[in-house]
């Protein structure tokens, strides 16, 4: 099963994640600031990444720089909210920056998990 | 004293004769005056020897010419003749004139012309007396022209000046005082006390009674009322003179209108509440949007594991369609607080708003009717053109609505305004050479005077519960603000509303770019980051690298690294943590030589002249100034 590492500061969004992926036969790995997710990372059981954007400690670009660089493989999904920086700017980098799809807050649960078979789907093909 | 005359033969009488008349001739010579006798032919008989010496001619060049040989034939004909002849009809005549031979030059006398009768009952001759009145001319005129000086300067000067009698009763008030209170006629004024002019009559007793104590007195602001009643705010003060024995004998007022300045004020707090506010509700968006993330999250999951068609499945639905609408008003806010970013293009104004008026015009009531005036015309502004749309669609829904219940006209107009007409329009510290100037005009039902300052509030709403969420124009302020444009509005109760809406024109900034080639690191030390923001995009357009800074610590890094060492300072005086004498302080103590220009608000808060001479300072520009002011200092400052 591929294995998708959450990352996200409220735990009340992560564990709705948690709970659609679970549903959709995922394997998941949870992670509740960016520092965490980069600290304990594993490479071979992470084939996606659903991170949110401003977090305490390591915020979500620097989780988009980090993980690419140490699996250029991975794919990422950043979700953000809209804070004091602007939800459209931060998304914006966090494309740039190498995130394979974005999602404002709140976003549908079925098209980020459809998003996430897209992707997955892809990468068996590739 | 009488001389007693002791005359004993002719001989005797003929010595005293001459004696007597050297003593005449010798008077006549030394007097002041200048003397002569002249004819009926206008001959010269006689003159003295101050006529002499005063017009610089010798005595026998003068005898037996005539006034016009001397004077000239035009001066005779045109200013002596008619006096000389009025003179020998048998008046005594006096005039002044200005005359001059060439060596002495053209001065002003004042003559005396007195017939002489040589034989008994005809006039033959006339005495004629000149005085010297030049210097005496010019010292008057001197004085009118100081006088006028003044009264130009006391005229002129926005400042109401007034001199009362120790009770207050209005001596003499000048123009700016008649101007203020629109009273404009002088004389209905004098002899008013200006007590009936304060809107708290006890006030202006109480201010007397201090001035008696205090002799001169700054009352701060007042409120008077002018000639019809209206509240005019002014700002005060008071001198009393007194005579030698310490007794009251007038005093005097300098009155000075500050509605305007009231009234920028007011804008200014405004625009603090709104950017307060916007921070606020921004915040709660976010974390409202991270609760409605998870909602959203489990009823969708919800759904899915309900039959289809359910009741169940329908409520949740419903959940579904709730977190839809509070979704679509966190965005709202987002956009109000400006944390949503616009992705700006440029966007030509007059054709987005073409096409919102023909949207508009397709669901008009019949009862209102919509002019608009749109001339052909290169309105390119940086924006982004589905949120102007937005903006232009929710100032006319707004206006429609007003004329809802008894019809009305909407005009709608677009021009484009330099940037001297809305230099004092708009309150802001950098302004762009050109504005589009939309106009929004309803005929509907106006505002309360005391609403106006408070419907860009989110949620404020003068509609009935429920009827619209009150965050229309808080979103369309947003959307402005965030372009750099400002939004201003007038109304008055059962007349209607204007809405102005100000865009900076988006400006090639080319010009600018040729000058660097290499990119100039510009260190902008401001305490309003907000209001600099029209500047740093114009800078940063044109190539520029922009820092900012705002406390003290960073500028001394900054400043003191080598390598982020800036090629120009911008300082403008708003900044509260460095105060202009820190900024010399420093760059002195560094021996900095990096160029600066400083921005303040008044010319006079540069009154320490030392900030001036210290030779840091290389440019000084006084609020509001134009980035057209800013890119030419800068341009001269860094080749």
């Amino acid at each position: 099963m591929p294995g998708i590492l959450i990352v996200e500061d409220d735990k009340s969004i992560r564990e709705m994640l948690k709970l659609s992926l679970l549903r959709n036969n995922y394997t998941v790995i949870e992670a509740e600031n960016g520092k965490d997710a980069i600290v304990h990372f594993k490479p071979l059981l992470t084939d996606l990444v659903v991170t949110d954007l401003i977090m305490p400690e390591e915020d979500g670009l620097k989780v988009i720089i980090k993980l690419k660089e140490l699996k250029p493989s991975i794919k990422i999904i950043a979700i953000s909210g809209g804070g004091k920086a602007g939800p459209a700017s931060y998304l914006n980098l966090a494309k740039a920056l190498g995130a394979d799809a974005i999602y404002t807050k709140p976003f549908s649960i079925n098209d980020l998990v459809a998003k996430i078979e897209e992707l997955l789907d892809n990468e068996q093909h590739t | 004293m009488k001389r007693k005359l002791e005359i004993t033969d002719g001989n005797d009488f003929l010595k005293y004769l001459t004696k007597e008349k050297d003593i005449s001739d010798q008077i006549i010579n030394h007097s002041r005056s200048m003397i002569s006798i002249v004819n009926r032919d206008y001959i010269y008989e006689k003159v003295n020897s101050t006529f002499c010496n005063s017009h610089q001619l010798v005595l026998d060049t003068i005898l037996g010419k005539s006034l016009g040989d001397i004077w000239g034939h035009d001066t005779f004909q045109n200013v002596i003749k008619r006096n000389v002849d009025l003179c020998f009809s048998g008046k005594t005549v006096k005039y002044e004139a200005l005359f001059g031979t060439p060596k002495s030059g053209k001065r002003h006398f004042e003559v005396v012309l007195r017939p002489l009768s040589v034989e008994p009952g005809k006039i033959t001759h006339l005495l004629a007396e000149t005085f010297d009145i030049n210097d005496l001319k010019k010292s008057k005129q001197a004085v009118k022209e100081k006088e006028e000086e003044l009264r130009k300067f006391e005229t002129n000067l926005p400042i109401g000046f007034l001199r009362c009698d120790p009770k207050g009763k209005i001596l003499n008030a000048n123009k700016a005082f008649l101007g203020i209170t629109e009273c404009h006629d002088e004389k209905s004024i004098n002899n008013v006390n200006l007590r009936s002019f304060y809107l708290q009559e006890q006030l202006f007793d109480i201010q007397i009674d201090q001035l008696k104590d205090c002799h001169s007195m700054n009352f701060g602001r007042v409120s008077l009322k002018n000639c019809s009643g209206k509240e005019i705010p002014c700002r005060i003060s008071g001198f009393l003179a007194v005579n030698k024995s310490g007794a009251p004998t007038s005093i005097d007022f300098a009155v000075e209108d500050c509605s305007r300045e009231l009234m920028l004020e007011n804008r200014l707090l405004q625009a603090q509440k709104l950017e307060t506010i916007g921070a606020l509700a921004g915040g709660i968006a976010h974390d409202f949007n991270n609760i409605l993330a998870t909602i959203s999250g489990y009823s969708e999951m919800l759904h899915d594991d309900l039959p289809k068609n359910s009741d169940l499945s329908d409520k949740v639905s419903k959940i579904q369609g709730a977190v839809k609408k509070a979704q679509s008003i966190t965005n709202q806010i987002l956009t109000f607080s400006r944390q949503i970013e616009q992705e700006k293009v440029l966007t030509n104004v007059s054709e987005v708003l073409k096409e919102t008026i023909g949207f508009v015009r397709s669901s008009i009531p019949s009862n209102v009717e919509l002019k608009s005036r749109i001339p052909k015309m290169k309105a390119n502004v940086l924006a982004d053109p589905t949120q102007l749309f937005r903006v232009f669609l929710n100032l006319m829904t707004n206006a429609i609505q007003a004329m809802e219940e008894h019809g009305g006209l909407l005009s709608v107009n677009i021009s484009i305004v330099e940037r001297e007409f809305v230099l004092h329009e708009l309150n802001r510290a950098i302004v762009a050479d050109e504005y589009v100037l939309l106009t929004f005009k309803d005929t509907g039902e106006g505002m309360d005077p005391s609403l106006m300052g408070r419907i860009f509030e989110p949620f404020f709403t003068t509609r009935d519960v429920g009827k619209g969420t009150g965050l229309g124009l808080s979103v369309i302020h947003g959307i402005i603000t965030e372009m750099e444009g400002e939004i201003l509005v007038s109304s008055k109760r059962k007349e209607g509303s204007v809405f102005n809406v100000y865009l900076p024109v988006s400006k090639n900034y080319s010009d600018l770019k040729a000058a660097t080639v290499c990119r100039k690191k510009i260190l902008f030390i401001t305490g309003n980051k907000y209001e600099s923001r029209i500047l740093s995009l114009a800078l940063e357009s044109a190539g520029y690298e922009l820092i900012y800074i705002s406390d003290e610590r960073n500028f001394v890094n900054i400043i003191t690294d080598t390598k982020e060492r800036p090629d120009l300072v911008i300082y403008m005086s708003d900044s509260r943590q460095i105060k202009p004498e820190d900024l010399v302080k420093i760059f002195s103590g560094l021996k900095i030589v990096t160029p600066c220009i400083l921005i303040t608000d008044s010319v006079e808060e540069l009154s320490d002249e030392k900030l001036l001479n210290s030779g840091i300072i290389k440019q000084h520009l006084t609020k509001p100034v134009s980035l057209k002011e800013i890119r030419n200092a800068i341009q001269e400052l860094i080749r």
